[in-house]
């Protein structure tokens, strides 16, 4: 009886990683036919005269900060010269412990001074508001330490305008993005409450005066590993799912938020480690219980770019945070699991979130000592066990391929070589990289209870990326 | 066939399918970046042929209709249409002739499929702007391809064809939010030409409170044309609709001069707080300082807007930087923050300082400084 449990289980497993690499393909392929019209969109539609239109509305860029003195002004600089007519950047400086503010204060000659700041949103105490008078308005609030979300939640407070990116002070902005993004507001304004963007690994890419001037593809296997993740999620999954209006996630690097809805669900949740998701998926909650016709729209051609963690130590950190925060949103929102009356986000995409992104690293983690156990007792039929395996080793890299081939038509990557190391990752992440992965997701199931929400990134900042980059091209 | 021979057969094909992939990807990079060089270089040329012949006519025997098809031809052509201010614009016509590109465009945009190529067909037509397009593209404003109806109606309209403006009026009710905005982008490209069917649409459809008619009154305020200000001020006055009565408003801030007051100063009286909003910041536009009275009752309306902008309103008239002054001693908390937010973005507050430190003691410039550093309090 034991035998045969442990012979259906771990058929089950195996059946498993197959259904999850389809599901997988269903999403890649629909997500290619979003992608192919809205790259002939954003080729020929010129999008960018859209910014003489006085029909697109003022934005908010909120930026919060916790000790990022590195690279946090050259960051506040490529973000001031974004192609779009009316912008503000509100900067929240959390608490930080090194010179973030002193860095801030000297290079935009900030001044402090008392503007209007209305809590709607409450947050830990507000010490003091700076203000630059030039012609990009720059705001800094200046807060006690209570993390992301409870920064994100002081910007959103003091922003002057009705939409607001939300954003990250180690990213680099695509001149184009808002303008973009901001399409699908001026297309629906009424019902669009969200735009997410297109996020992309910075590493190994050369900056210059806080630009992109060339990307590519970064040297170390650790951020390579990540630019083929982060294609597979930012081309194949998040279109498909933009299109059912049911995406599960709008990233915390690029999220362009309706102030207004942002408010009224109670902004991002304090201390949250997936305070992204959480406020999204608290987003489609209310709008779908209270009936409210809304969209929630994902943008490829938005893109920006942000250093992606290039040890295994620093990502381990993060991918252990990321799953305590997904591990968090599923157990908020359990009850939308498979529910009807949250349409295809219940019944598809949020289904999807739970089995094949909670449960995966559980299920891939018991196979590891199950397969074997069924092989020693010789209940599981070795040969039709490779050919499971090699089935879904083969579905996962036609995934990753497909990712590559539809990225193709960003041309972002221009030479082979680089598209050919990415390509070497699709064959070779199922060896050793994956597993590590899993390992970490698993770890975060254990976690205990830390308040921590700042990722320690250790980062080197976007000017020291532009530094080396021209060290290097002077060498 | 067994289980496992059909779990064979399905992991070859996985394989052959992810091999293809594989050599896919790489041939499509290696294909796609000679491509663009090639590209970048024809274009490079054909800037350089095109540039030589505005200079000295009669320097394009090389083109031929072949270059009517030729992606870089025609982004040259653009770029060159771009700089030119109409004075080359015979040397323009003789290419566009010798290559035969207007008609080669026009069919690749009857043509149904595939869409790449008949968006690339409109685009280049609308951006030449030459007159021979204007019949197809008025074909096309009724194109199944949103996208291509509103290329077609920016094309017209650079090309300032006024039969085209009655069309796009008459589709305007049917169109989505997007193309509503796009073809109102394209209206004021007309400019006065469109100020009266636009006016008389509105007055005919002022009632109906849809997005598209708040568009229309938009673009006359982007216009800017003054005579259609006492029309706009009649209709405030019977409208119902909130947003057209704020789209209004906006639009009489720019057009309106002091006309517009009198209707205005009603609507400071309206019972919706964003209509009261919108006629303080009108106010600040048409910058008549008669309405300083209005605009201080304004600093201390219930609504947070409407004291806002009141602020920013007063700031720009003369004499209404002395009752923000008067203002930071309101005991209104977030009307002291708001008049001191207007100090500060007039100048006021940089001015304030500069006078203290060259050994200055005017009160409200040291009222206005001690003020700015006191610590932020947050408003309920």
């Amino acid at each position: 009886m034991i035998l045969e449990i442990l012979e259906w289980v771990g058929y089950g497993i195996l059946a498993y990683f197959i259904v999850l690499q389809s599901y997988m393909f269903f999403l890649a392929t629909r997500s290619a036919a979003v992608l192919r019209r809205s790259h002939h969109l954003n080729r020929f539609g010129r999008v960018g005269e859209m910014l003489s239109s006085h029909r697109v509305p003022p934005v908010s860029i909120i930026i919060p900060a916790y000790n990022e003195e590195q690279g946090i002004v050259d960051a506040i600089r490529s973000m001031a010269i974004v192609n779009y007519p009316r912008l503000e950047i509100v900067i929240t400086n959390d608490g930080s412990t090194d010179q973030t503010l002193r860095r801030l204060i000297e290079a935009f000659d900030l001044e402090r001074v008392r503007i209007p700041y209305r809590p709607d949103i409450q947050t830990a105490h507000v010490r003091a508001i700076y203000r630059t008078h030039s012609p990009i308005k720059i705001t800094v609030v200046d807060k006690e330490n209570a993390g992301r979300a409870d920064a994100l939640n002081a910007g959103i407070n003091a922003a002057r305008y009705p939409y607001a990116l939300c954003t990250d002070a180690d990213v680099i902005l695509d001149a184009e993005c808002l303008v973009k993004g901001m399409r699908h507001v001026v297309e629906d304004r009424e019902r669009t409450i969200t735009v997410g963007g297109n996020i992309r690994p910075l590493n190994g890419c050369t900056l210059e005066l806080g630009h992109l001037v060339e990307a590519r593809v970064p040297k170390k296997m650790i951020p390579r590993m990540q630019v083929l993740e982060y294609l597979r999620t930012f081309i194949t999954s998040r279109p498909a799912w933009s299109a059912l209006n049911a995406l599960p996630l709008v990233s915390g690097a690029f999220g362009i938020w309706k102030r207004s809805a942002v408010i009224a669900v109670g902004g991002f949740t304090s201390g949250h480690f997936g305070e992204d998701m959480d406020l999204t998926m608290k987003m489609h909650r209310y709008h779908l219980e209270k009936e409210i016709p809304y969209r929630m729209v994902y943008e490829p051609g938005a893109v920006i770019w942000t250093e992606v963690p290039d040890t295994a130590r620093v990502l381990k950190r993060q991918r252990i945070r990321w799953h305590r925060g997904l591990m968090t949103v599923v157990k908020d929102f359990k009850g939308l699991t498979f529910n009807p009356r949250y349409g295809k986000l219940g019944m598809i995409t949020w289904p999807g979130m739970v089995l094949f992104e909670y449960f995966a690293p559980i299920i891939e983690f018991a196979g590891w000592f199950i397969i074997p156990l069924s092989i020693y007792f010789g209940v599981l039929n070795i040969p039709l066990m490779v050919v499971f395996i090699a089935l879904a080793y083969g579905v996962g890299v036609i995934n990753s391929l497909t990712a590559i081939l539809v990225d193709e038509s960003f041309g972002y990557y221009e030479t082979p070589a680089d598209v050919f190391r990415i390509v070497v990752m699709a064959l070779i992440e199922n060896f050793g990289f994956r597993q590590l992965t899993v390992v970490w997701r698993i770890r975060a199931l254990f976690g205990g209870k830390k308040t921590k929400t700042w990722g320690n990134m250790e980062r080197r900042g976007v000017a020291n990326l532009s530094a080396k980059a021209s060290q290097a091209r002077s060498s | 066939m067994s289980a496992f021979e059909i779990a064979i057969a399905a992991m070859i094909t996985m394989f052959a399918v992810s091999a293809a992939l594989l050599v896919g990807v790489v041939v499509l990079k290696w294909v796609n970046g000679k491509r663009r060089r090639a590209r970048e270089r024809r274009h490079a040329a054909y800037l350089k042929l095109l540039s030589k012949h505005i200079a000295a006519p009669g320097s394009i025997e090389g083109l031929t209709f072949r270059q009517a098809g030729d992606d870089a031809f025609i982004d040259a052509l653009i770029d060159i249409r771009h700089t030119l201010t109409g004075l080359a614009t015979d040397e323009l016509t003789q290419v566009l002739d010798r290559t035969e590109l207007i008609a080669y465009q026009s069919a690749r945009l009857r043509s149904r499929f595939p869409l790449g190529r008949r968006l690339r067909a409109v685009v280049s037509l609308a951006e030449i702007g030459d007159a021979r397009a204007a019949k197809v593209l008025m074909e096309h404003l009724d194109d199944r391809v949103p996208e291509v109806r509103v290329q077609s109606a920016r094309g017209l309209a650079r090309m300032r064809y006024t039969p085209a403006i009655d069309i796009i009026l008459q589709r305007f009710d049917t169109e989505s939010p997007w193309v509503q905005t796009r073809f109102a982008e394209s209206l004021a490209l007309f400019g006065r030409d469109a100020v009266w069917p636009l006016t008389a649409y509105i007055r005919v459809h002022h009632q109906q409170g849809d997005v598209g008619i708040t568009e229309m009154i938009r673009v006359l305020g982007v216009i800017g044309d003054s005579e259609v200000g006492p029309t706009l001020a009649e209709l405030l006055y019977t409208v119902e609709n909130v947003e057209v009565k704020i789209a209004l408003i906006e639009t009489l801030g720019i057009v309106g001069g002091p006309m517009a007051l009198r209707p205005l100063r009603r609507m400071s009286q309206s019972s919706d707080w964003r209509v009261r909003a919108k006629t303080a910041a009108a106010f600040g536009e048409i910058g008549d300082p008669s309405v300083i009275p209005v605009l201080n009752e304004g600093l201390s309306d219930p609504s947070w807007w409407t004291r806002r902008n009141s602020a920013a309103a007063l700031a720009d008239l003369p004499g209404g930087l002395d009752v923000l002054y008067s203002a930071l001693d309101s005991p209104d908390e977030f009307t002291r923050d708001a008049a001191a937010e207007a100090l500060a973005d007039s100048g006021e507050l940089i001015a304030a300082r500069d006078r203290l430190e060259a050994g200055g003691s005017d009160p409200r410039d040291m009222r206005l400084v001690g003020y700015m550093h006191q610590p932020t309090e947050a408003v309920a």
